[in-house]
């Protein structure tokens, strides 16, 4: 196992050892390489999650049509080119999947935190190598199970995203209960594994493995909402993977911990008797919720660095933005019932998630201020990752807002597994946190890649998949409000609802532009990283630590000694500075007082003379500093 | 840079994708006429092209354009750039413009929607606590709207107002104690009204006790709704999941004669399941033989799933199927019979109940419904009461409201004469989730009480105690744990 340690001594003597193919881009344990790893695979598995969502969506724009070429693909899918009514239920539950799990959770966290955490921080490499890598692998093996499912004889998961049993718990409930449901379970496990071993493993790198003056109030926010987001993880991944298990005991060994009073078409009255459903809503929901900001905070992180750097401001209020990072982190392991207002839960508690869930709207009204705040008076430059940036604010906005509604009991009851959930978790952390991503994408691939991507083609991505996410999913409100329900295969029962296929359409044809904008965005990414114009060491002029490395990734990240930091992240545009930016690692008499940071009281807390020797010493002073004590 | 970075062939390239996609994801009814395998495909009526279907191209035609001109100005932009050494296109000025573009373009977006979408809302509330539902939306809309469209503008008027621009310098501001205070109590006070209200709106709404309500038992099942009315003595029987018969008893309700019948059916059914167990190499040959009689290409798949059942036998599936299947029902008629002796389970409540196939539901009368479901989860949701319910096996919810107009005052009001309040199925159910509806008629006291006067008992008074099989009922009432107990044994003997 390559220890940092190992990394430092070598790099220090520039000796580059020769490693096979196979050492440096499979099984590396290089996060920089991992990070790449994660990203593309990440990438890939959007692409399969956007093409289901357009499937999806060309039943609801036209579900009398026809579409020939789909049985040619989809096979007995879609028999005579009209897809079918358990795979539409399939489509929808495993685009959810890959969009909350693989995309979002893994492609966005997984790939910035391990690329920007060793870096932002001044570490040679993660706190553990190995089990970074193990962590990839996990995921990868995750990818591979559930892309399996589609090739199983019933078909997919397709109980939605949320797999409620017992339709996802009784084989004989729904074709997609079967050998699918199984797939999935196993699948999201073994993300669960890969989640949790990221997770401990960024927590001991923020902890133990800052650079010499890197205190914790100097650093950038991004670091601060991975810390928040993996320990939000780490805290919750494993309720789920205890309700996955339980859900698998129920399946395949004749538990009845969610199960009890079922009489089954074609099987009859069950044996199981004395579980509830509502307990796995209540496991589900607990990582559930806290997932959503796992999901979002990592990009509110990338855009809190993005948008300083581009405005050539000092974000405003730091410390504001941190403690509303940890404000948001706790509040939202005590408001997971308001998924589940009317599932019957004693409606005191309703009232009392109701309270909970509206404080978290303060944390976030404070963030959308200083956000707009920062721009304002600012310099801005228009790179594709700053509109990247600006477009997660709006949708933040306008999907936050929506929040206060659902948030509300009471409106709750007419709006619950409506239209209106829909537009509202797609805009606040569908299209907020893939915006924070690409934003990220924009920002470090001259880090990742050492080339710049395309801007032209950058601002073409952004505008049309901007424009056409908000025709996507404003619409949708108010086929929300009109009382049309989620996961309708077709309307041919309930006509009424037909005055919407019009607005369904429109929808439909946003959405497949959207999905051309993301062609542009794939032949810009693939080209620029083979082709793309050269980058300099610090293209964007920033302020931070990782642009002080070389272009060439090399092991250890810095050639030499790793640099000190002297101030906190954003002093941009200082007055007694020629330059618009002041980086954290040039020496400088002053502290700076960019976020208000007091000198910092406490030692440099890694040195290069003490490295860590282990990551089981890694992860043990970790868990010290975390409790704050030591066992000893 | 030596060479242009996407060329004519980058162009060509992405011009060539975009018209692979455009095909392959062309609906059209062209498409499927052209195919070969037509035959296979039922074709469509007839051919013709609609506006919808000239829409349709258009939308592709506008795409396809708007990726041609991005390639070119992309091209142009970049050859001129490079002959002349200028920018052309100054990049800070059109995005800052196009965000201004963005914010009026985005503003006439949402003043559409409110208007003409606006309009395709739900009506006033057709009951009495919807009103106070409205009431809280409008309020939250209220703040709601305003915050966005402050934030919004802002957020883009910023973009603009404060783009790149040459020896300009940002402001060194990096913190103010003041503005920040103030904007995290202004939302908590905000949030605070929200929250009372709420709380209050919710609290009428589920915890007020509502001595008057009538009860209506919902019953949701893969993929329908039943309800049931308490009948003349406005109790209802009782019912347990072990007595539904999909044939007699669809919602398990006590009525002895046709639970013991059903009891009967089980016991039979295990019987032979268990004969079935005994025989199954004879079974297996059967099959066999059945099999050599058939061919592949002639009987396609009745071919493989004969095979597919043999393979079964072969590898013992179907044995632990069948051992399952019998210890299942066994546990079943246990349930049965522990509950057949009881009073409190069997006290006839049940005989002068109604299942009905529609909800009718008198106006102004105050209702409670009280929701069973047989299978898995569904919602029971009524837009227009604004009332949603989950329906959770194993354990009862229910809602009550007011109904406070009738259909009639709604057909009116909405000037269409088809219309009818439905309740209908709101959580992912299975595959006909999107088929599950039941009707409500909100009506009159005297038009209720004519319907419910035409709907049928579930024991008919007349003719007491005729469920399928008569003879064999009363045979096992008489002395029911003896008929179990020589029936069950040997069967579960091999099921175990």
């Amino acid at each position: 196992m390559s220890t940092a340690a190992a990394h430092g001594a070598h790099a220090d003597a520039h000796e580059h050892h020769h490693e096979s193919f196979i050492r440096k881009y499979i099984f590396s344990t290089d996060h920089k390489m991992i990070s790449r790893q994660f990203l593309i695979t990440g990438i890939v598995m959007g692409v399969i999650g956007m093409m289901m969502s357009i499937l999806f969506r060309l039943q609801l724009a036209w579900p009398d049509q026809k579409f020939a070429i789909l049985e040619f693909f989809l096979g007995r899918w879609a028999k005579g080119g009209v897809l079918d009514a358990n795979f539409y239920m399939a489509l929808v539950t495993i685009h959810g999947t890959i969009m909350v799990f693989y995309v979002l959770t893994a492609g966005l966290s997984g790939t910035f935190s391990n690329l920007l955490i060793p870096l932002q921080c001044g570490a040679r490499d993660m706190a553990s190598p190995f089990l970074n890598m193990l962590s990839y692998w996990f995921f990868f093996l995750s990818s591979v199970v559930l892309c399996w499912s589609f090739f199983v004889e019933t078909g997919p998961a397709s109980a939605g995203w949320t797999v409620y049993p017992p339709l996802s718990a009784l084989e004989k409930a729904m074709p997609g209960s079967g050998f699918g449901m199984t797939l999935w379970l196993v699948a999201i496990a073994l993300f669960i594994v890969s989640a949790l071993l990221g997770g401990v493993n960024y927590i001991s790198t923020v902890l133990n493995m800052r650079t010499k003056g890197m205190s914790m109030n100097r650093l950038p926010l991004t670091i601060w909402a991975f810390f928040f987001t993996a320990i939000l993880g780490l805290l919750s991944f494993p309720v789920l993977l205890g309700a996955a298990l339980f859900l698998i005991f129920d399946r395949s060994f004749g538990t009845s911990f969610y199960l009890s009073d079922i009489w089954l078409n074609g099987v009859g009255a069950l044996e199981n008797v004395g579980g509830s459903p509502i307990l796995y809503q209540h496991l589900f929901w607990f990582l559930g919720h806290p997932e959503v900001y796992i999901i979002l905070m990592p990009a509110l992180g990338i855009t809190s660095e993005v948008i300083a750097t581009n405005a050539r401001k000092p974000i405003f209020g730091y410390t504001a933005m941190v403690i509303s990072l940890m404000g948001i982190s706790v509040l939202s392991f005590i408001v997971w019932g308001h998924h589940m207002f009317i599932t019957g839960m004693n409606p005191f508690l309703g009232s009392v998630f109701m309270f909970l869930t509206l404080v978290i709207a303060v944390p976030s009204a404070v963030k959308v201020f200083n956000y707009l705040t920062t721009l304002w008076r600012g310099n801005i430059r228009f790179t594709p990752a700053m509109l990247f940036a600006i477009g997660l604010v709006s949708f933040f906005i306008s999907g936050g807002l929506t929040g206060i509604y659902l948030g509300n009991a009471a409106l709750d009851i007419n709006l619950h597994d409506s239209y209106f959930v829909v537009a509202h978790f797609h805009l606040v952390m569908g299209s907020a946190a893939i915006f924070g991503m690409f934003s990220g994408i924009y920002h470090w691939f001259p880090k990742m890649f050492g080339r710049l991507m395309n801007n032209t083609l950058g601002y073409f991505h952004f505008w049309l998949t901007f424009i056409a996410a908000y025709l996507v999913f404003f619409p949708m409100h108010f086929m929300g409000l009109a009382g049309v329900p989620r996961r309708y295969y077709a309307f041919s029962v309930l006509p009424e609802f037909n005055v919407w296929l019009e607005v369904n359409q429109l929808i439909t044809v946003a959405a497949i532009m959207a999905g051309f904008a993301q062609v542009l965005f794939l032949w810009n990414f693939f080209y620029s990283i083979y082709r793309g114009k050269k980058s300099g060491p610090n293209p964007w002029n920033s302020n931070t630590l990782e642009w002080s490395t070389p272009v060439e990734h090399i092991h250890g990240n810095w050639p030499g000694e790793i640099p000190t930091v002297y101030r906190g992240p954003y002093e941009y545009s200082r007055e007694d500075r020629e330059e618009d930016f002041y980086p954290q690692h040039i020496p400088g008499d002053d502290e700076g007082h960019g976020h208000g940071a007091p000198k910092t009281k406490t030692a440099p807390v890694h040195t290069e003379e003490a490295p860590a020797a282990t990551g089981g010493n890694v992860l043990f002073s970790a868990l010290k500093k975390v409790l704050g004590f030591s066992p000893r | 840079m030596k060479k242009m970075m996407f060329g004519w062939s980058g162009a060509k390239l992405l011009l060539w994708a975009s018209l692979l996609l455009t095909s392959t994801l062309a609906p059209l009814s062209v498409f499927a006429q052209a195919d070969p395998a037509s035959d296979v495909i039922p074709a469509p009526k007839e051919f013709s092209l609609s506006t919808a279907d000239l829409v349709y191209y258009a939308y592709w035609l506008l795409a396809l354009l708007v990726l041609l001109v991005i390639v070119y100005i992309f091209n142009i932009g970049a050859a001129s750039e490079k002959l002349t050494g200028r920018t052309v296109i100054n990049w800070t000025k059109v995005n800052a413009w196009l965000s201004i573009i963005f914010l009026v373009a985005g503003s006439a977006g949402v003043a559409y929607e409110l208007v003409y979408h606006g309009k395709l809302l739900l009506p006033e509330a057709a009951s009495a606590h919807g009103d106070s539902i409205d009431n809280m939306f409008n309020w939250t809309f209220g703040f709601t709207f305003a915050v966005f469209v402050i934030t919004e503008v802002l957020l883009f008027w910023f973009l603009f107002k404060y783009r790149h621009k040459e020896g300009r310098k940002a402001a060194y501001y990096f913190h103010n104690n003041q503005l920040e205070v103030i904007w995290t109590v202004i939302p908590a006070i905000v949030l605070t009204f929200l929250v009372l209200r709420g709380y209050s709106t919710w609290h009428k709404i589920t915890q007020t006790p509502e001595p008057k309500a009538k009860q209506i038992e919902v019953f949701g099942y893969q993929f329908g709704w039943k309800a049931r009315y308490a009948g003349d003595d406005n109790k209802f029987g009782e019912s347990n999941f072990n007595f539904i018969d999909p044939a007699t008893n669809e919602l398990g309700l006590a009525i002895k004669p046709t639970v013991v019948a059903l009891r009967d059916t089980l016991m039979a059914d295990t019987g032979r399941l268990g004969n079935d167990l005994r025989n199954l190499s004879s079974m297996l040959k059967t099959k066999a033989d059945q099999l050599a009689k058939m061919s592949l290409a002639a009987d396609g798949k009745a071919y493989t799933d004969l095979e597919r059942e043999m393979e079964d036998i072969r590898n013992g599936n179907k044995a632990s199927e069948l051992r399952k299947m019998i210890k299942r029902k066994g546990v079943q008629i246990q349930r049965i019979n522990a509950t057949l002796d009881s009073k409190d389970v069997f006290n006839e409540a049940a005989n002068d109940d109604k299942i009905t196939t529609e909800i009718h539901l008198v106006k102004g009368q105050p209702y409670t419904f009280r929701y069973r479901a047989r299978d898995v989860i569904h919602s029971a949701y009524m837009p227009y009461f604004r009332a949603q319910m989950n329906v959770v096996p194993g354990m009862m919810t229910s809602f009550t409201f007011t109904p406070t107009k009738t259909t009639k005052q709604m057909q009116d009001e909405l000037k269409n004469p088809e219309f009818n309040f439905y309740l209908f199925c709101a959580k992912i159910c299975g595959s006909a989730h999107y088929n599950m509806k039941i009707k409500i008629v909100v009506e009159s006291e005297a038009e209720y009480n004519a319907w419910i006067e035409k709907q049928k008992r579930v024991v008919d008074p007349v003719q007491p105690a005729t469920p399928v099989a008569p003879a064999e009922a009363k045979d096992t009432t008489a002395n029911p744990k003896t008929a179990t107990n020589r029936n069950i044994k040997p069967s579960l003997a091999m099921g175990f």
